[in-house]
């Protein structure tokens, strides 16, 4: 019997397709017109609620972590330490 | 003809269901979209411990503060301009040597004087608030001996009802003029350029949820070093010397799902990201959005970060001719990173105030699958920070 070891970057990759099978369970649904996307429309349910906030967050990770990216266009860098 | 009249009765009641949703989803997001903003950050870094070999153990403080104007200018075109300012102080990782045992020993940086970091940002969007639009953005940061130009491009259109495309590109000219060049030996000056490219696709799952994907290529070129840091290889304490081009892709998921007529929202994001020097990572956030009764909401949110060392980071080197890039930067050994931050937030008529607080520890033990390398100078802080917002319509 072959012992299975732990493999980060599968139990990863493993957590990251639970998320998008959950995720994308609702694509079975009926199409959703117009008058039905009130919610899809709140605040709270946007990409980023608080851009500024998102911003600075960012920004410090950005300046303490080795990689980065993010949907949308980058900025410029810093000479953060 | 009574089926007829049947079904443009529920024809009828559909349209005045979709009239007088829409109008209220419109409403929402031009009220948050014209606005003044305001934000301040009180960023505090833990004091190095055990405590350094040299230098001082005090690490960075930065205050920082953001003003925004987000406004419509004509018809369906808006413009989003913000200014941060920031002052910096304290003491950075410097080197590291070699203790007993082949323990690595971190030097800091005396402390250092306070520095400045200004920077504007203007985003001009023609087709805000429809499906369909363009952002031309521009950003500009300058500091003592740092300067980062950056333009930028992003279209989004539908493809469907249910799915959206996004597609975008950037560049960035950032030029470093170190100070104390001369006294420490240090590259005068020096500059690299930043090309970047995304696209995304936004599924609409339900009437709850929607999902977005998304994948950024980042390409840079030129000099990609820290002038402040240095690195002991054999013995010999030189300059940090990486790369002079670094290629990195990065894949994003994001998810959003509404709990409630207008009671709480689930923010679930996902990013792998990879680069030519060898660093891999990836990052979890999960964020809770509970509205509360009188006007008040609050944001508890968790994250997760994990990233495997580049190629050419150890704390030391021992055989300097196996190697002809080195650095010591803590920010690429392998470690992990927990963070928790809670938010709070009150409407008041025009006015929203918030106030929130992020707690961030990194430490070797948190990366995926563990690692009991030593990476001295990892950073754990603090982030406080208070908003102010007015709507403007």
């Amino acid at each position: 019997m072959r012992a299975s070891l732990p493999c980060p970057r599968r139990r990863a990759a493993a957590a990251l397709i639970a998320i998008a099978l959950i995720a994308l369970g609702g694509c079975a649904a009926t199409p959703v017109q117009p008058w039905e996307r009130g919610r899809l429309a709140r605040w709270d349910m946007r990409w980023d609620p608080d851009p500024l906030r998102a911003a600075m967050a960012a920004h410090t990770h950005f300046s303490k972590e080795g990689s980065n990216g993010e949907i949308g266009a980058a900025g410029g860098g810093c000479g953060c330490n | 003809m009574p089926a007829r009249m049947q079904i443009s009765a529920s024809l009828a009641a559909l349209m005045s269901a979709a009239a007088a949703l829409v109008p209220e989803a419109q409403a929402q997001t031009t009220e948050s979209d014209a606005r003044v903003s305001y934000r301040f950050n009180d960023y505090s870094e833990d004091a190095l411990a055990p405590g350094p070999f040299f230098g001082d153990a005090e690490r960075y403080r930065v205050l920082s503060q953001q003003f925004e104007l987000s406004t419509p200018v004509a018809g369906d075109r808006a413009l989003d301009v913000t200014a941060t300012h920031e002052i910096m102080s304290g003491s950075s990782p410097w080197y590291v040597v070699r203790g007993a045992g082949n323990r690595p020993i971190q030097v800091m940086s005396g402390a250092t004087i306070r520095e400045h970091r200004n920077e504007v940002r203007a985003a001009f969007t023609q087709g805000a608030g429809t499906t369909s639009s363009t952002t031309w953005n521009a950003s500009y940061s300058i500091e003592r001996d740092y300067r980062a130009l950056a333009l930028g491009v992003e279209r989004s259109m539908p493809l469907s009802e249910a799915l959206t495309l996004g597609v975008g590109g950037s560049f960035s000219h950032d030029r470093i003029t170190p100070v104390d060049a001369q006294l420490f030996d240090r590259i005068e000056h020096a500059s690299k350029n930043t090309a970047s490219l995304f696209g995304s696709l936004a599924f609409v799952l339900d009437r709850n949820s929607v999902l977005q994907t998304g994948l950024q290529l980042n390409a840079e070129h030129g000099y990609l070093s820290d002038p402040y840091k240095l690195v002991d290889v054999g013995d010999a304490i030189v300059d940090d010397t990486r790369p002079d081009r670094r290629g990195a892709a990065a894949w994003l998921v994001r998810y959003r799902r509404a709990f409630g007529a207008d009671s709480a929202a689930l923010h679930l994001d996902y990013r792998y990201a990879q680069d030519s020097w060898g660093v891999v990572s990836h990052t979890l956030e999960a964020a809770w959005y509970q509205a509360l009764p009188r006007q008040w909401r609050i944001v508890p949110s968790l994250r997760y970060y994990s990233q495997q060392q580049a190629r050419f980071y150890a704390p030391f080197f021992l055989d300097p001719g196996a190697h002809n890039t080195f650095s010591s930067d803590y920010r690429l050994g392998t470690f992990g990173a927990l963070s928790a931050t809670i938010d709070a937030r009150k409407r008041l008529g025009r006015w929203e105030f918030s106030a929130g607080v992020e707690r961030y520890h990194a430490a070797t033990g948190y990366a995926i699958g563990g690692s009991d390398a030593p990476v001295p100078g990892v950073v754990s802080y603090t982030r406080a920070f208070i908003g102010l917002d007015y709507l403007l319509q």
